[in-house]
């Protein structure tokens, strides 16, 4: 269990081992992102019959990186109202847990380096599962803390609908990834990613689990990343900027890099929960895991691209009814759905049949619930009063 | 133990690239400090008052219901792991866990704790406050020939201390 490489106890190799992972992972993240923000804005563009960015590098893929030195030579100034210290930290609240989080993906097999066997796979802690968790979570507190400090309507606005947002698809994400540590059985990355192997898509957790976890926690992770159609956080017509308007320079950067770095972990986190990892098919009998992964990021980052390009925005009240009235319900009742198939077939349709019958509890309490906020019934007083006018 | 040190050396590393950028920034970024700069941006409207401390109580709600789901969340996750070993056991103590919190669930959805947008009325017109309806505006703003007629054909007479009617111009708030 574990990473083999800790066998012989820390040796002046796996120190170097180590060392070389830990900077390739950090490559990994900042590569990808450089990469996704210009994929993004590439995809959307051709979806929406453009060009595109195509002057900076070849075809413009240096784009991204063009902007980010122009931004480390902007001022960063502080607005006068704001509070120095929490204004000046946010943006590193919110960077440092989106680019550690990627170190406990698994991106398949293990080498062999000097007789020493390690995984590709930064860490591989017993408590993978909730680092993930706690990497989401902790964003909340960059988004609060930056829209607080930077006393300003618009980032206050933002500040407040994010984290009300935030908490709110937590609980789905909570739920649904609870669904994949039932049928694995453990909160090791590695160890779930070793439960869906063999048999190519029929293994993989979107099937094991029939589907519907794993569309409420794609549902969720949207929301959570505050991408389209969930980003009321920034929403321009309303907010102009949210959260990050006043930010400037190598802060604003940061936001910038922290939101895209999330995307790509989330989406290796995807990869791995739901859709085997680097599971796929041997070719000429060779393994090849790293490729089926990141072939696989891939197909979701588009999916992200494409569901930016398509969908329009939601209200925020339909944003928190979805959250509240549906999705966290649903994600509950599928639980112990999943949980009784997971015992034998009768106890699966017993907990189907209670969760219908609790759907239905559910329902009669949503409606009664808009009773509860009308005011009163009968025509509106101050309508016939105006008739009168 | 030693599974906790990547995850330490990558933190590092993300620790020291973080303060190596705030550094290269402070080095290279230029410094020119104006007033309207500074200011909080309202799409370039000079702010009347200070931003607002007060925001909807239904926020605080929902983070107080949320904890509701955390808890019950954070309990899932040792169960899980465990469910090999508790099997009926397991669910029926689950689903029996599930359930009250449901139950407390339906009991604030029917509360109408989660309902967000302006208050409904069951009769007359559909909710919105009259004196923001379209009809209202309308007519709180007349055309221009009712002015024309108010005015009436005479220029208006200067303001006792000469300057023209209306509004002084707004003075720009000093910081």
């Amino acid at each position: 269990m574990g990473d083999p490489v800790f066998a012989h106890g820390l040796t002046l190799a796996v120190w170097l081992i180590l060392l070389v992972k830990t900077v390739a992972v950090f490559v990994i993240v900042l590569v990808s992102v450089l990469f996704m923000v210009m994929y993004e804005r590439k995809a959307v563009a051709r979806l929406g019959v453009r060009w595109g960015p195509n002057r900076a590098g070849p075809n413009g893929w240096l784009q991204s990186l063009a902007d980010g030195t122009k931004l480390l030579f902007k001022e960063a100034f502080t607005p006068r109202s704001a509070d120095r210290l929490v204004y000046k930290v946010a943006p590193y609240l919110m960077l440092v847990p989106a680019l550690i989080a990627f170190a406990i993906v698994p991106i398949g097999g293990t080498v062999t380096v000097a007789h020493n066997t390690t995984e590709l796979q930064l860490a591989d802690p017993p408590w993978g599962i909730l680092f993930m968790l706690m990497a989401s979570g902790l964003a909340v507190y960059g988004v609060i803390l930056a829209g607080w400090s930077s006393r300003s309507k618009y980032s206050l606005l933002g500040a407040v609908r994010a984290s009300a947002q935030m908490i709110s698809y937590e609980a789905v994400l909570g739920l649904t990834t609870a669904t994949v540590v039932l049928v694995t059985g453990s909160l090791r990355t590695s160890s779930i990613v070793a439960a869906q192997h063999g048999g190519f898509l029929y293994h993989w957790n979107v099937i094991h689990t029939a589907l519907i976890p794993f569309a409420l926690f794609a549902v969720a992770i949207t929301a959570e990343m505050t991408r389209p159609p969930f980003d009321l956080v920034e929403a321009e017509e309303e907010l102009s900027g949210g959260y990050m308007i006043e930010y400037a320079s190598v802060d604003f950067a940061w936001f910038y890099l922290s939101e895209y770095a999330a995307l790509v972990t989330n989406s290796a986190f995807i990869v791995t929960l739901w859709f085997g990892g680097p599971d796929g098919p041997r070719i000429t009998g060779h393994s090849i895991g790293p490729f089926w992964f990141f072939l696989k990021l891939l197909i979701i980052l588009f999916v992200f691209v494409w569901i930016r390009a398509t969908l329009p925005r939601l209200r925020y009240d339909q944003l928190m009814e979805l959250g509240w009235k549906r999705l966290i319900p649903a994600a509950l009742i599928m639980l112990m759905v999943v949980a009784g198939f997971q015992i034998n077939r009768e106890w699966g349709f017993v907990a189907i049949g209670a969760g219908l019958v609790l759907a239905g509890v559910l329902w009669r309490a949503i409606d009664v619930g808009r009773g509860a906020t009308v005011v009163e019934s009968g025509p509106d007083p101050r309508v016939a009063q105006e008739a009168e006018q | 133990m030693e599974q906790y040190l990547p995850i330490v050396l990558l933190l590092a590393l993300v620790v020291g690239f973080s303060v190596a950028s705030a550094i290269g920034s402070r080095l290279l970024a230029p410094k020119r400090r104006t007033g309207a700069k500074e200011g909080p941006y309202e799409s370039g409207i000079v702010p009347r008052y200070s931003p607002a401390a007060r925001f909807p109580v239904r926020f605080y709600l929902v983070a107080m219901i949320f904890i509701i789901f955390d808890i019950e969340v954070v309990f899932l996750y040792p169960w899980a792991v465990m469910y090999r070993q508790l099997w009926t056991f397991g669910l029926a103590e689950m689903a029996a866990f599930a359930i009250v919190v449901f139950i407390a669930f339906a009991y604030l959805v029917s509360n109408g704790a989660l309902d967000w947008g302006p208050r409904q009325r069951t009769g007359g017109r559909p909710p919105a406050d009259l004196a923001r309806s379209t009809a209202a505006t309308v007519r709180r703003v007349p055309r221009p020939e009712e002015l024309i007629e108010r005015a009436g054909p005479e220029p208006r007479p200067l303001e006792p201390d000469g300057a023209p009617g209306g509004a002084p111009p707004r003075q720009a708030q000093p910081a």
